[in-house]
């Protein structure tokens, strides 16, 4: 078992502003560990989201490494990328952006589908999965039938279906009242532990931070790790 | 995967259903006009479409049009004992009934009596049954009072025919044919030294008998088939009008349906970037998108064709419709590679779709 499923070494990343190039991240060094729940926080414009998407096979960096279960996934092509997200990484978006068409099982059963793991076994574990988030009740649910907190639990319980060893959350509060977001964090964090996986939230939220084991701020283009005494 | 259109379909069953209607309404456009330009061709010209004939021998000065071509019969006689280069004499007249003074306006259509040329009959005998100055009549001209054995006349000379029989599709100009023998021909003229011809017809492509044809009858040309049909008087404007007509929808459709193909998978950016985002390639969206449009179109234009089958046996019978497997099967392979092609302008929104943008925010 690899016990840091997640380093960043020396990460850079520019964005050509014009005549200018803007370095949203600088030498940017970050390592997860099992069973960990780590928030980052930071103004807005950053570079949060430009790191998540780093980490999240969704860019390459310009330089420095970016290792995923001990593979170095920096140069990677599309295609290679599209495999790292479906079997190792699980998102958690703003908004829910389930696929509007299809109930709350094939949410699910799409991504193991996809990442051809679909077996007789598979429509129990949806079923685990789904009763896990609180949500067995709504299985034959539309999307739009489902309220946001409901949404964003089906969001979860699709990040965790296939088993992946990391879960990205970007600002996955942000529509949601103070008493639902609470429950929403606790819900990843409960499954994070149980599951012995690690999850990285970007957030704005700042009542969340409790509920997670270290705080990074991103402060011109790095990531300082921060005491939550200091934030709270 | 191929379920994921399927579920799609269904859930906005709104918008496909519009997409689908302009998809068989344009296809039913499509076949339609070709339908009724094949029916006013048939109608116009059946008489030399239906005709067992490869080549015609016109006068030069004609410039390929058989009603304004002349050969004199002198030449003629030379060529009688041939039975594969056949004259033939074309004339716009008028009959009536003897006793009456309705003009029924036909053309009057010389062959040699059991030739290749002459038509067969639906109802009645041909020529050579029917006697001495003998009619075979356009199905068209059927009716309560004209009918196998009933006495006709030439609203010209006065002559009397005898309706031998009827004949199916046998149309020049618009005007239904009424076949008669050569010998009839020359009696309407007044003498056979009176009498001209219209061209001689040949059944096959045979380059020798061409020749003695054309060394045997002075200032002639060979015209093919279709050039003749396009000489009848009225058929290129008729058929000219109604095929811009069809060359214009099908530029519109081009237009139309790629803009909507392209227009819907732009809507789709936002899922398309979730799909990637949870790990579906690039290529397996493109592979659907293309799934969903074949399947739309084919769905669409086999409906289409089914409703113009339908649409056919309902309308009147005087409105020539003509189905022709051949071109609706050449129509449907245009728009069915006109929607694939829209869909393709759309690839490239595909492959650029951004997971990230489906996050929600950039900085």
């Amino acid at each position: 078992m690899i016990m840091e499923p997640l380093v960043l070494e020396n990460v850079e990343k520019s964005f050509k502003d014009g005549d200018k190039e803007n370095h949203i991240v600088k030498n940017l060094s970050f390592s997860l560990k099992m069973g960990e729940v780590v928030a980052v926080i930071g103004p807005s414009g950053s570079g949060k989201s430009t790191f998540l998407s780093i980490a999240g096979a969704l860019q390459s960096p310009d330089k420095g490494k970016v290792i995923v279960n001990g593979t170095n996934i920096s140069s990677y092509t599309d295609i290679e990328k599209a495999k790292i997200r479906l079997n190792h990484l699980g998102y958690i978006f703003q908004t829910s952006n389930l696929v509007p068409y299809l109930k709350v099982e094939e949410q699910l059963s799409l991504v193991l589908k996809m990442a051809n793991q679909w077996t007789k076994g598979s429509k129990r574990k949806v079923k685990e999965m789904l009763t896990a988030v609180g949500m067995e009740h709504r299985v034959k649910f539309y999307p739009h039938q489902l309220s946001g907190g409901e949404k964003q639990r089906v969001a979860i319980a699709r990040a965790f279906i296939n088993d992946p060893e990391i879960i990205l959350a970007d600002e996955p509060t942000a529509s949601l009242d103070s008493n639902r977001s609470m429950a929403i964090i606790e819900l990843i964090s409960t499954i994070v532990k149980e599951q012995n996986k690690s999850a990285i939230i970007v957030t704005h939220d700042d009542q969340i931070l409790p509920l997670c084991d270290r705080i990074f701020v991103m402060k011109d283009g790095q990531l300082v790790e921060d005491g939550r005494e200091v934030l709270i | 995967m191929y379920f994921l259109p399927f579920k799609e379909m269904t859930f906005f069953k709104v918008r496909y259903l519009l997409i689908s209607f302009i998809l068989f309404f344009v296809a039913i456009l499509v076949f339609v006009i070709s339908g009724l330009a094949n029916g006013l061709s048939m109608n116009n010209a059946s008489s030399i479409i239906n005709m067992p004939a490869d080549t015609f021998y016109l006068q030069k000065s004609a410039e390929g049009r058989i009603d304004r071509s002349h050969l004199t019969t002198m030449d003629l006689e030379k060529l009688s004992a041939k039975d594969d280069a056949q004259p033939i004499g074309i004339q716009m007249g008028a009959i009536s009934k003897v006793n009456s003074e309705d003009k029924l306006d036909i053309t009057f259509m010389a062959v040699q009596p059991g030739s290749f040329l002459e038509p067969n009959v639906m109802a009645g005998k041909g020529l050579k049954g029917g006697g001495e100055n003998s009619v075979l009549l356009d199905r068209s001209l059927k009716s309560g009072a004209i009918k196998v054995g009933t006495i006709v006349k030439d609203a010209r000379s006065g002559i009397k025919l005898k309706v031998a029989g009827f004949m199916d599709d046998q149309t020049f100009s618009h005007t239904p044919v009424a076949v008669i023998s050569l010998d009839t021909w020359d009696s309407l003229a007044g003498s056979r030294e009176k009498s001209e011809y219209n061209g001689i017809v040949m059944n096959k492509d045979d380059s020798g008998l061409k020749k003695d044809v054309s060394s045997l009858v002075k200032n002639g040309e060979w015209v093919a088939k279709d050039q003749v049909i396009k000489g009848i008087p009225g058929y290129t404007a008729e058929q000219n009008s109604l095929y811009m007509m069809l060359s214009f929808l099908i530029v519109i459709a081009v237009f139309v349906l790629a803009a909507f193909f392209y227009i819907m998978t732009i809507q789709k950016a936002a899922q398309f970037g979730i799909l990637k985002a949870i790990g579906a390639k690039s290529s397996l969206l493109v592979k659907l998108t293309i799934f969903q449009v074949i399947l739309l179109t084919i769905v669409n234009i086999a409906a289409a064709v089914v409703f113009t089958k339908v649409f056919m046996t309902v309308i009147p019978d005087d409105i020539p419709f003509i189905f022709d497997t051949a071109q609706i099967a050449k129509f449907s392979g245009i728009l069915f590679l006109v929607s694939i092609f829209g869909s393709l302008l759309s690839v490239f929104n595909i492959v650029k779709a951004d997971p990230i943008q489906a996050m929600g925010r950039l900085e």
